[in-house]
C-alpha cells in the first residue's frame, strides 16, 4: 500500500475527499432508501388535516374514517366547474397541485397585478374535497389555500359551509417554513378557532374578510375580521393576502355555482 | 499522545458524564436547544435520544478513524461525520415520526451545532479508543436527555398541565381548575430551570464548586 503522509498537503486532501464520498453515499443511499416511508407519512399527514377540518373525529383508522367521510374531486378553476373526467378516485384524491403549478401546460400564469399570494402561477385544476355524513349528506367543502408567507409558502386547507359557500368551518395549515413560535403560530389552534364562523364576503358579495390587528369584536366588521398574530405580521399578511387571493379571486367562480346549488344537490 | 495517560474505563465513561460531569450542568453546553424543545416531554424525549444516537454513534467514528484524521482539518472531519448522522436521523424521524419531526422543525438539524457532540468528538473520542468512546457518547446524551426531561416535566405540568400528553392538572380551558403558568411555556423559562438545576447539582456535589476568583474580605484590598 501507498504510504502517505497523512498531515502532508496531499495526504489531508486524499482523506478529506475519501471521507466526503463515503458519507454522503451513505447519506444518499438512506434518503432514497426512506423516501416510500416519507411519502406514506406526507399522504397520512394530508389525510390528517383534512379529516381535521372535515368535521369529523378519526374513528379507528385514519385511512378508514378517511375514505368513509371524504370525497375527492377536482375543479376547473377558471370556469369552476367540476373536472373529474379522466381522473380515478386515487389521481382526483392525491392531486399534486404544488408540482403541477410549475408545468406549463397544467397550470396558468396569474397577472402581476392579482398575484396577492404571490406564487406566480397556479395548476389549473384544484382538487376539493367534500366532508359527507353518514347518510351521505354533504356538511362541509375543503379546499386547498397557499401563498407566501413571511420565509416560505404556506399551505392549508379551509373547510366551507356548503349551504352558503361563504361561512368558514375551519382551517388547518400543513406545511410552512414559518419562524417556531412567531409565524409558526399559524399551527396554533386557538388561533384558527377564530377563523370559524366568519365569513368571506357581506350581503352584497364584496370580499370583507381579513386578518388585522385590533378585529371589529362587537361592529359590523364582526363577522369578518380575525385577530392577527403578535411579533408575525408578515405572515399574518401573507395569510391575509393568499386567502383574499383564493377565495376573493380564483375560487370565485367555484364559490359562486356552490352558492347557486350547481355543484351539490340539496334534496 | 503519550503511553501513561490514563484511558478511562468503559462503565466509567458512561456514568460520569451523567450527573458528575453531565453536559448541561456542569459543561455547560447545548443550552440553546434545551431551551427551545422543552416545552413538552414529547419532544424533549425525542429530541434528548437523537441527541444521544448522534454523539455516541459519532463518537465511536470518530474514535476508529482517529488515525487517519490529519490534525490541520480535524474540526472539519468531524462535522463531515457528525452531519451526516444528523441528516440520518433528521430523514429517520421525518419516514417514521412526522408529526414529531415538524414540532421539532429546524431543532434537529441543529444538533449538528450542538456543542455537546462536537465537544465530545474533539474532547473525547479523538483521544482514546472506540468502546470507550462509544460509551462517553451514550453517557454524555444521556446527560443531556435526563436535563431536558427534567425541565420539560415541569414546564409541561405546570404549563399545559399534562405529561407526555397526558392530562394531570386539569386546565380551566378544558374545564378543569388549574390556570396554566404562562411564563413555563416560553423559552426564557427552561433558563431559570436549568439554573436552577445547577445551582442543586454544585451544592450537593461540592467539588463542583469553583473557587471565588476574588474575596471581599481578603486583607490586601
Amino acid at each position: 500500500m501507498l504510504k502517505l503522509n497523512k498531515d502532508s498537503v496531499l495526504g489531508t486532501f486524499a482523506v478529506i475527499i475519501s471521507f466526503c464520498l463515503v458519507c454522503s453515499v451513505l447519506v444518499s443511499m438512506a434518503v432514497v432508501a426512506l423516501n416510500p416511508f416519507k411519502a406514506a407519512a406526507i399522504a397520512d399527514d394530508r389525510q390528517k388535516n383534512i379529516i381535521k377540518v372535515s368535521g369529523f373525529e378519526v374513528e379507528g383508522k385514519l385511512a378508514d374514517t378517511y375514505k368513509k367521510h371524504i370525497e375527492a374531486h377536482l375543479i376547473d378553476v377558471a370556469t369552476g366547474e367540476i373536472a373529474d373526467e379522466g381522473f380515478t378516485e386515487e389521481q382526483r384524491d392525491a392531486y399534486n397541485f404544488q408540482s403541477l403549478a410549475k408545468k406549463p401546460d397544467s397550470s396558468v400564469p396569474i397577472p402581476k397585478d392579482q398575484d396577492l399570494a404571490g406564487i406566480l402561477r397556479h395548476s389549473k385544476l384544484m382538487p376539493v374535497y367534500f366532508s359527507k355524513d353518514d347518510e351521505g349528506n354533504v356538511v362541509r367543502v375543503i379546499l386547498p389555500f397557499y401563498g407566501q408567507g413571511l420565509w416560505s409558502t404556506c399551505y392549508g386547507y379551509l373547510a366551507l359551509d356548503p349551504a352558503d359557500g361563504n361561512t368558514i368551518e375551519g382551517i388547518t395549515f400543513y406545511d410552512h417554513g414559518e419562524t417556531p413560535g412567531l409565524g409558526g403560530e399559524i399551527e396554533n389552534p386557538r388561533w384558527q378557532q377564530q377563523w370559524v364562523n366568519k365569513k368571506f364576503d357581506d350581503e352584497e358579495g364584496n370580499y370583507k374578510f381579513r386578518i388585522l390587528k385590533n378585529p371589529d369584536t362587537t361592529g359590523p366588521g364582526k363577522d369578518f375580521e380575525v385577530d392577527a398574530l403578535s411579533g408575525a405580521t408578515l405572515t399574518t399578511n401573507g395569510v391575509d393576502h393568499f386567502t383574499h387571493y383564493w377565495f376573493g379571486d380564483a375560487y370565485k367562480p367555484f364559490l359562486a355555482k356552490l352558492r347557486n346549488g350547481e355543484i351539490i344537490n340539496h334534496e | 499522545m503519550s503511553d501513561n495517560v490514563k484511558i478511562p474505563g468503559a462503565r466509567e465513561s458512561l456514568l460520569t458524564p451523567i450527573i458528575a460531569n453531565n453536559p448541561i450542568m456542569v459543561q455547560v453546553l447545548g443550552i440553546c436547544s434545551s431551551l427551545a424543545v422543552t416545552s413538552s416531554m414529547k419532544t424533549a424525549f425525542v429530541m434528548g435520544l437523537s441527541v444521544t444516537a448522534v454523539t455516541a454513534i459519532s463518537n465511536i467514528a470518530v474514535s476508529y478513524v482517529r488515525s487517519l484524521i490529519p490534525s490541520s482539518v480535524r474540526i472539519i472531519a468531524q462535522m463531515t461525520i457528525i452531519a451526516s448522522l444528523v441528516i440520518l436521523v433528521d430523514q429517520l424521524l421525518r419516514a417514521f415520526a412526522y408529526d414529531l419531526s415538524k414540532q421539532l422543525s429546524v431543532y434537529v438539524g441543529l444538533i449538528i451545532t450542538n456543542c455537546i457532540v462536537m465537544g465530545r468528538t474533539e474532547g473525547f473520542a479523538l483521544k482514546y479508543p472506540p468502546l470507550q468512546s462509544l460509551m462517553d457518547g451514550l453517557g454524555n446524551g444521556l446527560g443531556y436527555m435526563l436535563v431536558l426531561c427534567i425541565v420539560a416535566t415541569i414546564r409541561e405540568i405546570f404549563g399545559s398541565g399534562t405529561w407526555f400528553g397526558l392530562t394531570v392538572l386539569p386546565t380551566v380551558n378544558n374545564g378543569g381548575w388549574y390556570v396554566p403558568c404562562g411564563l413555563m411555556v416560553m423559552p426564557p423559562c427552561a433558563f431559570f430551570l436549568v439554573g436552577g438545576l445547577i445551582w442543586l447539582v454544585k451544592t450537593f456535589k461540592k467539588d463542583l464548586q469553583e473557587p471565588r476568583e476574588y474575596d471581599t474580605h481578603r486583607e490586601d484590598y
